[in-house]
């Protein structure tokens, strides 16, 4: 009997080859990447130019797009190390979608920070002229870090489900056999190792949360450390790192509908793991809700004069459209969503990741370009299209193929590699039914 | 610190050291020969110039000596980065003779071969307050003391050097773009494309730091306090272009500032006509600073508005 | 001879910038407008300044990138020949008189000079000339911080002082010459002497409190530009300790403070160490994996 639901335990969870769905998705997100490719081209040899950004909008949605990607990464220690150290056992089916979305989200948030440089061909300069006193060299630090953490994390509870795969030679291709036997050969399940893997994983797991709060802390400060209205702010560290909690939580709502509908896994996402998991984004949302209260509120309340200006902007002027819906969507929405149990069944909890999403992509619009077009001393003695930011195509299409860029990552590795822990999940079944 | 005495010494006397040379080394026809022990510092190249005297004999003069100077050797990045020994260059603008003709702002834009379109130098029409009087200022970089743009900048593209002012480097510019954003100031602009109205010989020279010069597609520049200029002795260009003396340019350490026609004392202009420094609470520390539009030149027309 | 004249074309004042934006391919050619400048500094130094205008638009502008020939005296001879110059981005170019012109400048106490501009694409040839008489200032300081200049100019051989000439005795400067003190200029009297005060209480010398002291004429009809300097220790004292070595957030790589240090690298070493450790047990879980 035991057996048999371990046979059936891995018979479920065992990557997938791609449907017809499957299959298009695949290449509509590669279709993406290429345009986004081409766009790139058109950069590099043109220079920044083909871009909207001028000297007054001097970032535009690839910076808030690195800031996004970035928040997005975090939700690996917040699923994995947060919710492991407090012992909470059901977010187990979790962990690897997690972990997966933080890997391939950290690194396309470097790729598109590399997108934004003017000159990507001297991007060697950081580490042969590096000067520690730049915010700049400790993104590079910590981020490069948080890589090769989340990496680790990734790669050890992989381990005992890379040798479950080697073992079903016959179920798996040719190539993927050898990868597997590649990354994983040496994975027996001594006890020994067992010992050192879960001893490993516990210290990542405590590791992995100062420099995932680090990664984030040092990208608000690339904006807090500038005299601007709008980023001179104190609150800005933990006003990040709420939000992005919160992004990256929507994102795992996302995930886990996706991978549930599309791979039938129903057993072991279940209705129960949305609930939880939709209050977990309550939670954050009202806890991102009141960093924004006293991120807005309070310079709103004095009315400083650089700040007046960029304030008005954002509540009722130019910006007011684009705030209040990404306040709306972001944050209210699903709160009142997911506030009610029928709103933490899957579907509507899907509808509110995605509304999260949506929302802090454009909140993370919101915090780069109103700032820099209100700048203290009036635009001025330049060409009328310097005082105004959209976004040009090339722009637009970097920025979306980046993003169908992470998602074409999360796509492939779940087709390598078993998106649920097989081994863990065994495990806790077998302590379940012991109990 | 005995190098820098020597260098700072060397460049404020080194016109009284040519004749001092060309005494040592001549004819000692002078009368008023000064006195030779106050020769110091200068190196000579041993590279003789035969020059006519006033008195028609020939003086041979070493090349270092000349003075107004010569061709200057090509600085390199390494000294460009360091900068002058012994100065701190320091910029008032009298806001009460500016009128916006804006004949710095061509010079310079000339002068360093900016894109079209872009400036180093902007005029602001500027009001306080509702009731208050409308002004005219012009900014440049305010090559402040304490740089936030340097302070943010990754690779040392941006720097501040020991005379105080504040240089890009183009070649070493990642094009990050941090230090726009750190600029209260707004003085910072951005190559965003190949410039095409510059010169094939001005393309192909090298980058220098003090000149700005070529300007480099992906890196950011400014205002740079022309020190290529100053070396030669010269006022940066915004200053000898205004035909109403608005900029004054000199090293606080000589306590001197002028504008080519009329030289003041910088502590007598400050203490007798109020200066101050733009956004002094930011504590950037300026080394720009401005005397108040008051008993104005010119009353303030401000020509874009009335066309409007 | 030849070797001279190189030196001379090599003193160009400016490293000279691009020319080429101002080849423009005018129909018409348009009129140079040059003026000659003499310059005497410290009765040594003699130098030619020309100055090239044009009118664009009824405005003048500047024109860079002429070729200038000097001559001594009225003669375009190629003994008269000086050198020549190319004008700088201000318009300028400027002539070191060169030892090959002794011959004729010591003919006459009267002397001229002459530029040329050839005829070139755009403009057409011009010339111009200065004519000055030959003159010296001599300047001197006293005690209780007086100056005293004269001027002499020279009469057939003999250096004889002149009345009614208008000096300027100041302090030199950055770009600029400062007053000794509030009046503006000084007119020699029959012995063609003028007496200054210095004014400038605690104005900064320099390590040893030196300044340099110039009297000078500017545009004189009959002598030019002449000027004579001397150095006198009236400043005060004046060092610099740049903040360049210091260790700041604005400073240089390498130069940022002690404790941003201290708690980068610990933070970098306690991080990494982790992380090493960590790849260490995978390295050992390989072992006991191979092993097993």
């Amino acid at each position: 009997m035991e057996n048999s639901t371990k046979q059936q335990i891995i018979e479920d969870l065992l990557p997938q080859k791609f449907g017809k769905q499957g299959k298009i998705w695949v290449v509509g997100l590669s279709l993406l990447c290429i345009l986004g490719a081409v766009a790139y081209v058109r950069q590099l040899s043109k220079g920044l130019i083909v871009t909207s950004m001028r000297d007054y909008a001097s970032w535009g949605i690839y910076i808030s797009n690195f800031v996004f990607f970035v928040a997005i990464s975090l939700v690996g220690s917040l699923i994995t190390a947060v919710l492991r150290l407090t012992n909470v056992k059901w977010s187990t089916p979790l962990t690897r979608i997690a972990e997966i979305i933080a890997v391939s989200a950290i690194t396309f948030a470097s790729l598109i920070i590399i997108v934004d440089m003017g000159r990507p061909d001297r991007f060697y300069n950081l580490f042969i002229h590096g000067r520690l006193q730049s915010p700049i060299v400790w993104d590079v630090i910590v981020i490069t870090t948080y890589f090769f953490i989340s990496i680790l994390l990734l790669y050890f509870p992989l381990l005992p489900d890379l040798q479950i795969m080697i073992g079903l030679k016959s179920k798996t291709s040719n190539f993927l056999h050898k990868l597997y036997v590649f990354l994983g050969s040496y994975w027996k399940n001594t006890p020994q190792q067992i010992h050192i893997s879960e001893k490993a994983i516990s210290i990542m797991a405590i590791t992995i949360i100062p420099v995932a709060f680090a990664i984030h802390t040092v990208t608000s400060w690339l904006f807090a450390t500038t005299y601007r209205p709008g980023w001179d702010s104190t609150n800005f560290g933990a006003y990040f790192i709420s939000g992005a909690f919160l992004v990256g939580a929507g994102s795992v709502l996302i995930a886990m509908y996706v991978f549930r509908t599309h791979y039938n896994l129903q057993k072991y996402i279940t209705n129960d793991h949305f609930d939880r998991m939709g209050k977990v984004v309550v939670m954050l949302a009202l806890l991102y809700l009141y960093f924004n209260v006293n991120e807005f509120l309070v310079p709103a309340f004095k009315m400083k004069k650089p700040e007046e200006e960029h304030l008005r902007g954002l509540f009722t002027g130019e910006y007011a459209g684009i705030f209040w819906f990404a306040i709306t969507t972001a944050m209210i929405i699903p709160i009142v969503i997911l506030l009610f149990k029928k709103g933490r069944k899957p579907l509507p909890a899907f509808i509110a990741g995605i509304l999260v999403v949506i929302g802090s992509w454009f909140k993370r619009y919101l915090i780069v370009t109103p700032t820099l077009l209100h700048p203290f001393l009036p635009m001025r003695d330049v060409p009328e299209s310097y005082k105004h930011y959209f976004p040009s195509w090339e722009e637009w299409s970097i920025a979306i193929g980046s993003l169908a860029g992470a998602l074409l990552v999360i796509t492939i590795f779940a087709r390598i590699f078993p998106i649920i822990p097989i081994q863990e999940t065994i495990t806790e079944n077998e302590q379940h039914e012991k109990a | 610190m005995k190098t820098n005495e020597n260098s700072r010494r060397e460049f404020i006397t080194s016109g009284l050291l040519a004749s001092l040379a060309i005494a040592g080394c001549a004819v000692k026809s002078n009368p008023f020969e000064p006195d030779a022990t106050a020769a110091v510092g200068v190196q000579p190249t041993g590279e003789k110039v035969k020059l006519l005297s006033v008195n028609g004999e020939v003086i041979e003069v070493d090349k270092a000596f000349l003075k107004p100077v010569p061709d200057l050797p090509t600085i390199t990045n390494a000294a460009a980065r360091v900068g002058i020994a012994g100065k701190k260059f320091v910029m008032v603008i009298d806001l009460s003779r500016c009128k916006s003709l804006k004949k710095c702002q061509s010079a310079c834009n000339h002068a360093h071969q900016l894109n079209p379109g872009q400036n180093w130098i902007k005029v602001y029409p500027m009001q306080d307050a509702e009731h208050t009087a409308p002004y005219w200022e012009p900014t440049t970089c305010m090559h402040c003391d304490e740089p936030p743009c340097v302070k943010v900048c990754p690779v040392d593209a941006t720097f501040k050097r020991q005379d105080g002012i504040v240089l890009i480097d183009s070649d070493r510019c990642i094009g990050c773009r941090f230090c726009m954003a750190a600029c209260p100031y707004s003085s910072r602009v951005f190559n965003w494309e190949e410039n095409t109205t510059v010169s094939k010989e001005t393309a192909a020279q090298p980058y220098s730091c003090e000149t700005s010069i070529p300007q480099k597609k992906g890196t950011v520049s400014k205002c740079d306090f022309c020190p290529d200029m100053v070396r030669k002795g010269e006022l940066p260009h915004c200053v000898s272009a205004c035909p109403n003396g608005v900029f004054m340019f000199g090293d606080i350490l000589e306590d001197t500032v002028t504008n080519g026609t009329e030289t003041f004392r910088f502590s007598e202009l400050m203490r007798d006509k109020a200066g101050y420094r733009l956004m002094e609470d930011l504590g950037t520390k300026p080394s720009v600073y401005y005397l108040p539009p008051v008993n104005r030149n010119f009353p303030y027309e401000n020509k874009e508005e009335t066309t409007k | 001879m030849k070797k001279h004249n190189l030196v001379s074309i090599a003193l160009i004042l400016f490293s000279c910038i691009s020319f080429a934006s101002f080849a423009q391919t005018a129909a018409a050619k348009k009129d140079l407008v040059v003026k000659l400048h003499y310059f005497n500094n410290n009765n040594q130094m003699q130098y030619l300044v020309a100055d090239t205008k044009t009118k664009v638009d009824g405005k003048f502008q500047v024109v860079p990138g002429v070729t200038l020939r000097f001559f001594i005296s009225g003669d375009t001879t190629a003994a008269n020949y000086l050198g020549s110059c190319v004008t700088n981005a201000k318009g300028k170019a400027l002539l070191l008189i060169p030892a090959l012109a002794k011959q004729e400048w010591n003919k006459s106490a009267i002397q001229s000079f002459q530029v040329i501009s050839p005829a070139t694409k755009e403009y057409e040839d011009t010339k111009a000339d200065v004519s000055i008489t030959k003159a010296k200032i001599k300047i001197d300081t006293l005690a209780d911080r007086k100056i005293t200049a004269v001027v002499m100019e020279l009469k057939d051989t003999v250096w004889t002082p002149v009345k009614g000439v208008d000096l300027k005795i100041a302090i030199r400067r950055l770009g600029g010459d400062l007053n000794v003190s509030e009046t503006q200029t000084y007119t020699s009297d029959s012995l063609g002497m003028v007496n200054a005060e210095f004014k400038r209480d605690s104005l900064p010398g320099d390590a040893k409190g030196v300044l340099t002291l110039v009297a000078k004429a500017e545009d004189n009809d009959t002598y030019g530009n002449i000027s004579a300097e001397i150095p006198a220790a009236w400043g005060v004292p004046t060092t610099y300790n740049s903040p360049y070595d210091r260790r700041t957030l604005f400073a240089r790589r390498g130069h940022s403070p002690i404790w941003l240090e201290l708690m980068a690298y610990s933070i970098i070493v306690a991080v990494w160490g982790v992380l090493i450790y960590l790849f260490i047990q995978v390295r050992k879980l390989k072992k006991i994996g191979l092993s097993a």
